[in-house]
């Protein structure tokens, strides 16, 4: 369980932010008083930053170049300004992104699940129960008996994968799906989910995706 | 200033001189004064009245001159009085005065609503950063709300509207003047292709839009926020049109040529009359579409137009009534800008 930090002002935007990412599996927790940012952010000792840029006291981008002195956490950036000059600022002041308001909440997720993955601070499975997944051949395989998936029932199946007992929504599988620019519609998305499952049945996995209605799927 | 019409403004001075020189003669006459004193005196009167008009005459001519050819050249006329150095002859003098107190109140005037135009578009940015929070709340709210999913969408799909408003009334402010809000620098066309339709997803996929697109590993020099944003517009836009009778798509792609990169947006919606096509980057055009559509307000593109001026791209539209609409930036591969 990855423990997220958020550096938020706005209480509501804050205890929503925590709402997201606690129902997405993280832990999150926010800063107790802005004065004293910089210690808690620090003792707080978290896998990954959520840092605003308009903070009382102090600003967004000076507190990033204080804590890069004493840790390398990765760090987002939030923001609503939306210059560029910001943007660069930020990165090099060593922020590893840099998303502005209003986020998408299910980009915002892959944003941050993309940033844990790059500092290693994720785990990414190879196996699913006792089959060989292999992303870059884009194949299943168990003993001798091998699944080709096509590159959208891989992508549904990775992120299923990493949250391996949680529920992915449709929402989540989308964006991941439009992220790596297949554009599809929701109905092209079940018609995936469903090849993908009869896949997972030929392997033997006939129980592998389980539906929770109107919330998404969870990969058991 | 021209000679003769300088005379015709001193013929009253010269009918006077002349009245009194009559008036002479008639004295030196009934005093019997010799012929050759009156000529010799009407004679040196005359030359020293003459020069003295032409003395008059080229000074003035001197200082008016330069104020009339200052005048021309001016692209600021109210700067004149700046321009001009300060005459020796009385009325010029007045003249220059005027001009002067003229000149530094206008000046003053100018610079008071150069000031109140500047803190209000400060304050308009303000406004729409701090609006950007309740909306970011709201989304939040609204996503974490697990029931109620057909309010839920709906109040999204108003919330999407609301933000892209507020980006509008940003970009107006930002496209009319200042320089440093945006920075060119090597953007990955594909990459910021990519966010703009996942940050339209929503609406892409209520309409039920088929996306396709092609665009290759390049880069070109632009601002990639305002890239988005433009590319945004050009979606939202496509949105407001499509054809009942089709299945609506959007085609984005892009070529890399020798001196240029071409990013097309094409759609299948239903296009743009041809003799509404050259004006629609006009301000407050709203056009033939806009009228059957209360959507329009004529602004967004007209925007999109100027953003791509202020980053020196070129964007084209081709379009045929009822088929398809066409948008072309062209980015050009500037060594320039390269540091």
């Amino acid at each position: 369980m990855n423990k997220i930090m958020i550096v938020e002002d706005d209480a509501v935007l804050c205890s929503e932010l925590a709402k997201l990412l606690e129902n997405s599996g993280y832990t999150a927790v926010g800063i107790e008083d802005f004065r004293n940012a910089l210690d808690e952010m620090i003792s707080a000792n978290a896998d990954l930053v959520l840092l605003d840029i308009n903070l009382p006291d102090i600003n967004g981008e000076q507190l990033l170049q204080e804590y890069r002195k004493h840790c390398g956490t990765p760090v987002i950036m939030l923001t609503s300004r939306s210059s560029g000059l910001d943007e660069v600022i930020s990165l090099s002041y060593g922020a590893d992104d840099y998303i502005t308001k209003p986020y998408d909440p299910a980009i915002l997720l892959l944003r941050i699940s993309a940033v844990l993955k790059r500092s290693g601070k994720a785990v990414s499975a190879h196996n699913y129960r006792n089959a060989e997944v292999n992303t870059a051949k884009g194949s299943i395989k168990l003993d001798e008996r091998e699944q080709i998936l096509t590159k959208n029932e891989m992508i549904i199946f990775r992120l299923m994968l990493d949250r391996q007992g949680e529920i992915v929504t449709r929402d989540m599988l989308m964006t991941a799906l439009w992220d790596n620019e297949e554009f599809v519609n929701d109905n092209a998305l079940s018609v995936n989910i469903s090849r993908l499952r009869g896949k997972l049945a030929e392997l033997g996995f006939e129980d592998a995706i389980e539906t929770r209605k109107k919330q998404g799927y969870v990969l058991k | 200033m021209k000679l003769s019409d300088f005379i015709k403004d001193r013929l009253p001075a010269y009918a006077i001189y002349a009245a009194g020189g009559v008036i002479l003669l008639i004295f030196a006459i009934a005093m019997r004064i010799p012929t050759i004193m009156c000529v010799i005196a009407a004679v040196v009167l005359l030359l020293a009245a003459v020069c003295a008009e032409l003395w008059e005459y080229s000074r003035k001519r001197r200082f008016y001159a330069t104020l009339l050819t200052n005048i021309d050249e001016l692209d600021r006329k109210y700067l004149i009085a700046e321009t001009a150095e300060p005459p020796a002859f009385y009325e010029g003098k007045l003249l220059y005065e005027i001009l002067r107190e003229t000149d530094k109140s206008m000046c003053e005037n100018v610079a008071e609503h150069r000031r109140e135009n500047a803190s209000f578009r400060e304050f308009i940015e303000m406004w729409v950063h701090e609006v950007k929070l309740p909306v970011a709340s709201l989304q939040l709210i609204l996503h974490n709300n697990e029931d109620g999913a057909f309010v839920r969408s709906k109040a999204l799909e108003q919330l999407r509207r609301i933000d892209s408003y507020t980006d509008t009334v940003l970009y107006y402010a930002r496209s009319e003047n200042s320089e440093k809000d945006y920075l060119i620098a090597e953007t990955p066309l594909k990459n910021t292709v990519k966010e703009t339709v996942i940050k339209h997803r929503d609406d892409l996929t209520a309409h039920d839009v088929g996306i396709d697109t092609d665009i290759p590993e390049i880069t070109v020099m632009t601002d990639g926020k305002w890239l988005g944003y433009i590319l945004g517009q050009l979606i939202s836009n496509s949105l407001k049109y499509f054809s009942d009778t089709r299945e609506p798509e959007i085609h984005i792609s892009a070529a890399d040529e020798q001196d240029c990169v071409k990013l097309c947006f094409c759609d299948n919606g239903i296009g743009i009359p041809a003799a509404d096509l050259p004006r629609i980057f006009d301000k407050s055009f709203t056009g033939e579409n806009g009228r059957t559509s209360a959507k329009s307000t004529g602004m967004g593109l007209y925007i999109v137009k100027n953003l791509c001026e202020k980053l020196g791209h070129r964007i084209e539209v081709s379009s045929e009534f009822g088929v398809y609409t066409e948008f072309i930036i062209t980015f050009a591969k500037n060594d320039y800008y390269k540091p």
